[in-house]
């Protein structure tokens, strides 16, 4: 029963996580490679704060969500000046600035030994030891994420960045400010990231660099992939598929060194099919004034 | 048509407009009025500078020199999308619809970006209801109605230039820029865009459009303007300005020779 709440807890975390990756990767094309990054810097927040300064729930929460969007103000300042593939290697670089930070500012973050010892998070008298008290939170975040989410899809603000992702002369001559519409996009899943951080974080009461890692940004860019881009119910349906996905080989004999490399291996080769057999779904043609 | 126009104040005033990209320049010194409710053809040879002139109205390029007024504000150094909220309304010469989203959606889009973002925040509101009936409405002037829910992609490139001028007309333009409009267009669906234009006439819209069929924009253009090598050679009445035989020379002239080549 615990491992079931684990796995649901998991793709509450997730959910949000790639929901704010869909919203400026889907709808607003803005391939935005440093989302994993600005995930770090929630977890690393909430980390840093709960167990230094024992700051609560909420001040751990809202300064995560402070800092991820400043970091995305800086990010988004400087690559969205850059278009299309070129966005994509601008994250690419602020991702690696991220990490690196991470792992060599050791008197900080403990560098590659990680944070230990996060306590959960600290609500009234509810006791967040017990999995299924967390489950109940991630749930409600998740359930706000979403609606949120949801609501940005839907109303002007999707069709707006929809627009901007096919065509910018064309938004533009409709009065729209794309580079406004862009920013807030990214504000947006950056604020759904370091949401999702902070929970891993108290979640897992351990983080280390290698849980920020190239490898979780494929993970999170194959579910929006699976789900297909810029589709809120595909990717909320994704997630929960690709987190499930692997749970089998589990009960199977396989020794745990071979696993993790097993689970990255499958996502990569799903990544590749998907993108070798519906890419003209995935990135329609771009086209030039 | 129109014998009131010359008392009305010009909408846009362009004075001595220059631009050029790497040392090419492509616009020396445009000069011109255009006054409110009028329908003005532009005219010239390919590379004349035709399209530039239009993306330095709109803001698509920035010009090097020269001031651009519309509706007495200046908006040189506007970027596109606030001179289109003043109300300029570009159609663009290579199909500027959305091809990934619904027909309607196109509409709805333009619809949106009139009024302040909040009220049509919550996709349940009723806003958005009114936005897509009113969408709806303008479709119904267009007679896409019928494909309202459709792509945008599986449109023909005629009613896709229909629903390109119609979204402008939804999001509320006065100023309109019609870049070639029945450039690759059938005969039958080019009555349809003169159909339309006519549509935007009688709600006293101001036209400039494109076009290199002198005999199709004869039919609804009250002023006819000629582009070469980035000036404004010719303006007048299309009687007076076919006769000219400037226009024989640049035009016709030009076509000859590039035929030679």
């Amino acid at each position: 029963m615990d491992y079931f709440i684990h796995l649901l807890i998991l793709i509450c975390i997730y959910t949000i996580l790639a929901q704010g990756f869909n919203l400026p990767f889907g709808a607003g094309r803005l391939f935005n490679l440093a989302h994993v990054a600005v995930y770090s810097v929630g977890a690393y927040t909430t980390a840093l704060l709960s167990t230094e300064l024992g700051v609560g729930f909420w001040g751990c929460i809202a300064t995560s969500i402070l800092l991820a969007a400043t970091a995305s103000i800086l990010i988004g300042g400087i690559s969205l000046k850059l278009s299309g593939d070129y966005f994509a290697i601008g994250t690419i670089a602020f991702a690696s600035v991220v990490s690196a930070l991470e792992i060599n500012w050791k008197s900080l973050t403990k560098g590659v030994l990680g944070i230990p010892g996060i306590p959960r998070p600290d609500i009234g008298t509810i006791d967040f030891y017990q999995n299924i008290n967390f489950l109940a939170l991630a749930f409600v975040f998740m359930v706000l994420c979403q609606i949120c989410f949801y609501i940005f899809f839907n109303n002007s603000i999707g069709r707006s960045l929809k627009a901007q992702a096919e065509y910018i002369p064309g938004a533009e001559a409709l009065g729209k400010s794309t580079k406004n519409i862009k920013f807030f996009s990214f504000i947006a899943g950056s604020t759904a990231a370091s949401i999702a951080g902070s929970l891993y974080a108290y979640y897992i009461n351990y983080i280390d660099p290698s849980s920020f890692s190239l490898t979780e940004m494929i993970f999170v860019l194959t579910i929006a992939v699976v789900g297909r881009p810029g589709s809120f119910w595909g990717v909320t349906i994704s997630t929960i598929f690709l987190i499930l996905l692997p749970e089998p080989l589990r009960f199977i004999d396989i020794p745990p060194s071979i696993l993790g490399p097993m689970r990255q291996l499958l996502y990569a080769l799903i990544l590749f099919f998907v993108v070798y057999w519906k890419k003209d779904v995935i990135f329609p043609v771009e086209r030039r004034i | 048509m129109n014998t009131e126009d010359n008392k009305k104040l010009p909408i846009l005033s362009v004075q001595s407009l220059h631009f050029s990209i790497g040392g090419t320049s492509i616009l020396n010194g445009i000069e011109c009025r255009i006054f409110e409710g009028e329908t003005v053809g532009v005219i010239g040879p390919n590379g004349s500078g035709k399209t530039t002139f239009f993306n330095c109205l709109s803001g698509f390029c920035m010009p090097d020199a020269g001031e651009i007024l519309f509706k007495g504000t200046k908006i040189t150094d506007m970027p596109p999308h606030k001179r289109a909220r003043l109300g300029i309304g570009r159609v663009f010469q290579n199909f500027g619809v959305f091809k990934e989203m619904t027909v309607i959606e196109n509409v709805i889009v333009a619809i949106e970006s009139r009024e302040a973002l909040w009220r049509s925040f919550f996709p349940w509101g009723t806003q958005n209801k009114r936005n897509r009936s009113e969408a709806y409405d303008f479709l119904e002037k267009v007679g896409l109605h019928e494909k309202a829910e459709e792509k945008t992609s599986s449109l023909s490139g005629g009613q896709m230039r229909l629903l390109e001028i119609i979204r402008a007309l939804a999001f509320g333009a006065d100023l309109f820029l019609l870049d070639e409009p029945t450039a690759g267009v059938s005969p039958k669906m080019k009555d349809d865009v003169a159909k339309l234009i006519r549509l935007l006439q009688e709600e006293d819209k101001t036209i400039m459009v494109i076009e290199h069929d002198l005999n199709f924009i004869e039919g609804f253009c009250e002023r006819i303007m000629v582009i070469d090598v980035g000036r404004i050679v010719l303006d007048g009445e299309p009687d007076k300005v076919r006769r000219d035989p400037l226009l024989q020379k640049i035009y016709f002239g030009k076509d000859a020779n590039e035929k030679t080549l």
